[in-house]
This record gives C-alpha cells, sequence and structure tokens, in this order.
C-alpha cells in the first residue's frame, strides 16, 4: 500500500499534510469514541468496522483512479445491486431460454460472471464518456438508472435467498467461499487489501498510472505529449465497475440473499471517502492510501455513532458535517500551497524587469 | 501493457456479452409495467371510445399508481390489481411514485390527460396527497385509494388501509409472550420520514412499555435488510445484554436474524417482523422470527378493485369511504398457509 519515497528524495511535505489530515480525523474519531464507549476498542468491534469500512474502501479505489482523470462514476451503487443480483440469480439455477433445461453454473464462474457484467457495465460506461464525449457525470448518472432497472428486471424485483446451492447440482459452497475469514479477518478485508496494493502499484508503477495523473492534472498538455486518453478513459470506468461488482458479490455473501436494491447512495459514500482521502474532485491528484484513511474515517464514525446511541437525525448531520469540513481544510490547504508555490517563483525568477503573471 | 489490456478486455467483454444476452432474455418475465408514450396514447385513445360508447358498462382504462414495485408488499399489490383489473376487462397502466409527492402529481395528469376511466392509487403522503385525488375528482375520474389514507374525507370514492395500529399491537403481544422474563430489547425503526414507521413503533410501544420493558437503543435501518443487519451488528456489540427486537418491518427483522445468526445469538433472542412478506414467514416458520403481522394488501386490492367496477357500472360507490381491514399475526401455527402476502384458510 505504500508508496516508499527514494532517500535522495525531497519529503513532499505538502503531500504529508493533505494525507495528515485524514490521518488526524481517523485518530481524533478512534480516541472521542473510545473515550466514549469501551466498546470501540474490542477487537471484535474493530472486526466489524473494518468489514462495514472494506465494502466502501474496495468501491472508493475504483472510484479514486476515476477522480484521478478528473471524471466521476455515479453508477457503481447500481452496479454494486446489478451484480449482486446476478450473483443470486445464477445460484438459483438459471432457465435456458427456449428449452427446459436449467444450467446451475458452479461457484467460481458465478462470481467470475457476476464480477464481468460489473466491468462490463463499467466499459459501457467508458465508451459513452470517452468516444461519444459524453460528460462522466451525465452517462454514468443515466447508467445509475439503467443498471438499478435491469437488476429490478432480472429479478423481478423479489430478493433471491435460496443462494447456498445444492450437493445435487455442485453449486454449493458461494457463502463459504464470499464469506469466509480467512486467519480471522473478513474476506471483504482481504479484498480490499489485495485491491489497495493492486491500484497502488497501478498507479505509481505503470505507464497507465503515470498517463492517469496526467490526464488528470492536464488533459490537453497530456493528449499532445501522446497520452491515449480514450483508452485511459475507458479502462478506468472498467476498472471501477470492476471494483462495484467485486463489493456486489461480498454483500450478497454478507447478507445471505440477493437484494435488488442493494448498494443504493454507496456512490455518494465512496466519493466521500476518496474526497477526504485528499484527492482533488477535478483530478490530477490523490492516492490509494488516503482513499482508504477516507474510508476508515466515514466508517468509523458513521458505526461510532450508531455504537453510543447517537439519535438517527444527527448521525446523518454530524456524517455531512464532517465531509463538508475536511473538503473545506483541503481547499485552504490549497490555497496555501498554492501562494506560497508563486512566492517561490516569484523569488526565484530576477526581480527587475520579470512580469509575472498576476495570479496563478 | 496495452496488448495485455486489451486481451483481458476482450475476455471480461465476451464473458460480460454473455451474461447481457442472459439479462436481454430474462427481461421479458415482467412485461405489466408498459409506461411508454405509445401505450399511454392507445389507452387514452380506447379509453375515449369507451366513454361515448358505452358509459356504465365495464372496459377502458384505468391508472393504478403505486409507491415501489421493487419491494415484495407493493409488488403484490401492483399484481393483483393488474390480474383483478384484466380479469373485469380493463385495461391497466402502471406506475410507481417512490413517496414523492410531485412524481405523483405527473403520474395524476398524465392519468387525466389519457382519459382514465378510474385511478387506484396507493397516496405519497397522508396532507401532501389531497390536492392530486382532488384534481383527478374535479376531472371526473373517481380515485380508490388503498394502503395509505390521505388526512380529508369525501374526494376520494375508497380509503381502503390496513389496520397498522392494531397489527403492531398484535405483534407485540405476541413478542412480549416469547421474552418471558427477559426485559432488554433494541428497536429497529423504518424510514423515520414514513407516517407507517411512526404508527408501529408507537403501538409497539403503547402494549410493551407498560410492563416494564428496557429499551436499550432505537435505530432507524431505513426498511432495509442490509441496513438493518449492519447497525445490528453494532448493537450486538453495543449492547451485549439484549434478548429482543423489534422492527418496524420484515426487512429489517430479516437482517437483524442474519446478525444474530452469525453473533451465534440467535437462539434466545425474540425477533419481531412486519409485513408478512414470503422470506419472514419462511423464518417464523423455521422459529427464527417470533412472529410477522401480514397486512392483506391482497384483500384489500381485490375490494377497491370491486368497488371500482361497482362505481364504474352501477354508479354506486361505497357506503362507506374509509374502510379499514384488520391484520392478521402469522406464528408458526398458520405461517404454513401464507403466501403472497394472502392467508389461506
Amino acid at each position: 500500500m505504500s508508496t516508499k519515497e527514494s532517500a535522495g528524495r525531497k519529503i513532499n511535505w505538502s503531500a504529508v499534510m493533505v494525507e495528515g489530515r485524514a490521518l488526524i480525523a481517523l485518530a481524533l474519531i478512534v480516541i472521542v469514541f473510545s473515550i466514549l464507549t469501551p466498546q470501540f476498542l474490542q477487537p471484535e468491534t474493530l472486526l466489524l468496522m473494518t468489514r462495514h469500512v472494506a465494502m466502501n474502501a474496495i468501491i472508493a479505489i475504483g472510484m479514486l483512479i476515476v477522480i484521478l482523470n478528473g471524471g466521476i462514476d455515479l453508477s457503481v451503487g447500481s452496479i454494486v445491486g446489478l451484480s449482486g443480483i446476478i450473483a443470486g440469480w445464477l445460484l438459483q439455477g438459471w432457465n435456458i431460454p427456449f428449452t427446459e433445461m436449467v444450467a446451475y453454473p458452479q461457484v467460481w464462474a458465478v462470481i467470475l460472471i457476476s464480477v464481468a457484467v460489473g466491468a462490463f457495465v463499467g466499459w459501457i460506461n467508458g465508451v459513452i464518456i470517452a468516444r461519444w464525449r459524453v460528460a462522466a457525470f451525465v452517462a454514468t448518472l443515466g447508467m445509475l438508472y439503467m443498471a438499478r432497472g435491469v437488476a429490478l428486471l432480472i429479478s423481478n424485483g423479489e430478493t433471491f435467498t435460496d443462494i447456498k446451492g445444492s450437493p445435487e447440482t455442485n453449486n454449493q459452497g458461494f457463502v463459504d467461499v464470499a464469506f469466509a475469514a480467512p486467519l480471522g479477518i473478513p474476506m471483504a478485508v482481504w479484498v480490499m487489501i489485495v485491491v489497495a496494493i493492486a491500484a497502488s502499484i497501478l498507479l505509481n508503477r505503470t505507464k497507465f498510472g503515470r498517463w492517469l495523473y496526467a490526464t488528470g492534472g492536464n488533459e490537453r498538455a497530456a493528449i499532445l505529449s501522446g497520452v491515449p486518453l480514450k483508452k485511459v478513459q475507458t479502462r478506468i470506468y472498467v476498472i471501477s465497475g470492476f471494483c462495484a461488482a467485486l463489493v456486489g458479490v461480498l454483500l450478497v455473501a454478507d447478507l445471505k440473499a440477493a437484494v435488488p436494491t442493494a448498494g443504493e447512495f454507496y456512490e455518494l459514500n465512496a466519493i466521500a471517502a476518496v474526497v477526504i482521502g485528499g484527492a482533488a474532485l477535478a483530478g490530477g491528484r490523490g492516492t490509494v492510501r488516503g482513499t482508504i484513511i477516507g474510508a476508515f474515517v466515514i466508517g468509523f464514525l458513521v458505526d461510532g455513532l450508531v455504537l453510543v446511541g447517537v439519535s438517527v437525525f444527527w448521525q446523518v448531520v454530524i456524517k455531512g458535517a464532517v465531509i463538508v469540513l475536511a473538503v473545506a481544510i483541503d481547499q485552504a490547504q490549497q490555497r496555501l500551497q498554492k501562494r506560497s508555490g508563486v512566492r517561490k517563483t516569484q523569488a526565484s525568477l530576477t526581480a527587475p524587469s520579470a512580469p509575472t503573471s498576476g495570479d496563478a | 501493457m496495452i496488448k495485455r489490456f486489451g486481451r483481458t478486455a476482450a475476455v471480461v467483454a465476451m464473458g460480460s456479452a454473455m451474461a447481457l444476452g442472459l439479462v436481454a432474455c430474462s427481461s421479458d418475465s415482467s412485461t405489466e409495467e408498459s409506461t411508454d408514450a405509445a401505450t399511454a396514447e392507445e389507452a387514452a385513445a380506447e379509453g375515449a371510445a369507451a366513454e361515448e360508447a358505452a358509459s356504465g358498462e365495464a372496459g377502458g382504462s384505468v391508472a393504478v399508481i403505486t409507491v415501489d414495485p421493487s419491494n415484495p408488499y407493493w409488488k403484490a399489490e401492483v399484481d393483483t390489481a393488474v390480474a383483478e383489473l384484466g380479469a373485469l376487462g380493463y385495461e391497466s397502466t402502471v406506475n410507481a411514485h417512490g413517496n414523492d409527492p410531485d412524481k405523483q402529481n405527473q403520474f395524476i395528469d398524465a392519468a387525466i390527460a389519457a382519459g382514465a376511466k378510474a385511478i387506484i392509487l396507493d397516496p405519497a403522503g397522508a396532507d401532501e396527497s389531497v390536492g392530486a385525488v382532488q384534481k383527478a375528482t374535479d376531472a371526473g375520474i373517481p380515485v380508490f385509494q388503498v394502503n395509505a389514507e390521505i388526512s380529508e374525507q369525501g374526494i376520494a370514492k375508497a380509503q381502503i388501509v390496513s389496520n397498522n395500529a392494531q397489527g403492531a399491537a398484535l405483534g407485540a403481544e405476541a413478542w412480549v409472550e416469547c421474552m418471558g422474563d427477559n426485559l432488554d430489547y433494541v428497536e429497529l425503526f423504518g424510514n423515520p420520514t414514513d407516517n407507517n414507521a411512526g404508527i408501529r413503533s408507537t403501538s409497539y410501544h403503547e402494549v410493551i412499555d407498560p410492563l416494564g420493558f428496557n429499551m436499550l437503543q432505537q435505530e432507524t435501518a431505513n426498511w432495509d435488510r442490509q441496513e438493518g443487519k449492519q447497525k445490528m451488528e453494532l448493537m450486538i456489540q453495543a449492547q451485549p445484554d439484549l434478548k429482543g427486537v423489534i422492527a418496524g418491518n420484515d426487512e429489517m427483522a430479516l437482517g437483524a436474524i442474519e446478525a444474530l445468526r452469525e453473533a451465534g445469538k440467535l437462539q434466545g433472542t425474540c425477533v419481531l417482523g412486519f409485513d408478512g412478506n414470503d422470506d419472514a414467514v419462511a423464518a417464523v416458520a423455521a422459529g427464527e422470527m417470533v412472529a410477522t403481522v401480514l397486512q392483506p394488501i391482497v384483500n384489500g386490492t381485490k375490494t377497491a378493485v370491486a368497488q371500482l367496477n361497482e362505481y364504474l357500472t352501477t354508479g354506486t360507490a361505497p357506503a362507506q369511504e374509509k374502510q379499514s381491514i384488520d391484520c392478521i399475526l402469522i406464528t408458526p401455527e398458520n405461517a404454513g398457509k401464507v403466501q403472497g402476502f394472502t392467508l389461506s384458510e
């Protein structure tokens, strides 16, 4: 997860500050809640909350990759619902059309197909945005409705509860796989760790990662320097859809039922985690580490308020206030950095003649 | 890197295309909810023709406006209405407002424009829906309400409401019996902006509170199973002493049961649901849920359609506008006889 700074390079203090802010918020939340309720720091409770956090963090990492490009993906919540419904539907047995046969895919195939569907929906998003030049906000807003609608069509509005499979059809064990806890750590947390490491490598060690930061920082300049923008844009939505679909499958195992309305408003929690983690919605700035901390801030806050027993309405107000506060501080820091940056540039230029452009 | 990604993408796309094929095949299973302009126009033309030809006869188009068919409860309502109307020779258009009064208004306008002969409405809010019902009535379209009421009488032809208060009291009594000497419990509250969440909770507490029970915590889970599970997982940690759960609907109760099962606390905890959906009835039969309360939505909707037909063919409005249908307690004894929100005798 961590990016090793090479020894010779100077520490980028502003980056540390941005990430530090989320860390400070997380530390504050942990301290306050552990004073308010002894339950908060119990290992069992921490594990439980981390499982809740993991779901949001996985989606948020996909969202981060989209936001780095300056895009947004509002359809992730619906993709969660759709891939979950596909999993539940296939586990129930799929009536092959025009025949009397019922197909019972094996568990690994069920998981693969469900996740592939999510990635495919993301790919459609990407094509609409990259090739047809539709604004990401609009394209994914449309997909938010379409994916949810398809999930409702498939399930006919009902909940699939028979996901255990049976020995005759050889499709048992879905819950055992997706809700297992190897080494005492829930599967969702393992998936989060793997996704985080993969995303870290993708962003920091590959050409694709550099393209992504470049297109988010200055799209025009990136294109001129030969970055294949369309390719980058299509791929990021595939990744985002893939991450959301993983969560969809995990949720089905968690609830032992596939609910067509699962994942509603998850996109908002994911965006909040990314933003609290120090990413800029305009693109070009943000880290996987920060995003995960952001997800922990939101998750621990929401769960902590329930543990303490704060009134429901206050829970909503406080959650919103923390998001706004985090972004407000972020913006203030941005301005500060810019100003000091300009000052440094001005200082380095030869004093007398240089007419520096007023505001950077 | 690029090539490799391209290949993976192709594989993913292929797999997904297959899956999408499945999607396309399955989508024809639900064809009832046609709302496109063409059908609306057709229906309008037909409705107008029917009016000219023979007022006083069955037939024509009826607008069914419901809340949210993705919830099994409202789905049963819609399916019943469409089937009953079809059997009597009416056509029906189905729309869902999702408890949004603005959307409800639009659907009422559309029904008026399309010349619907009558409207079956599950209103979005008691106060907010008065204007919409008035508008339809002024346009000469009789409105028959099911499931929920509006705050004024004398506008709609019928308001058929299941008695939530009576049902909640029944459920609470069964739950009290299960609790025995244990007094500590938590509550999962429905969507706080929904009238029924308050009505059910109040009626639960009217039964429970005088008996000295001790509510450790109250959380909302917005009628949702996943949220019910998450909130319950946290409350199990925060309140290790809890011995009972009262939930505002079945979905939240089912989420709570899942959380209790994982924590190994399902045995010895009394969980109460409400609605009588099939999953909950199965849980009652399995002894995981103490009881659920069946809202006779299917019977209520059948009654509404019958009264609508009576009014359109003979001009007789129901003798009483407000009609309350009692809820039925579902316990392990009668759980085997419940399916699709109906209790077979």
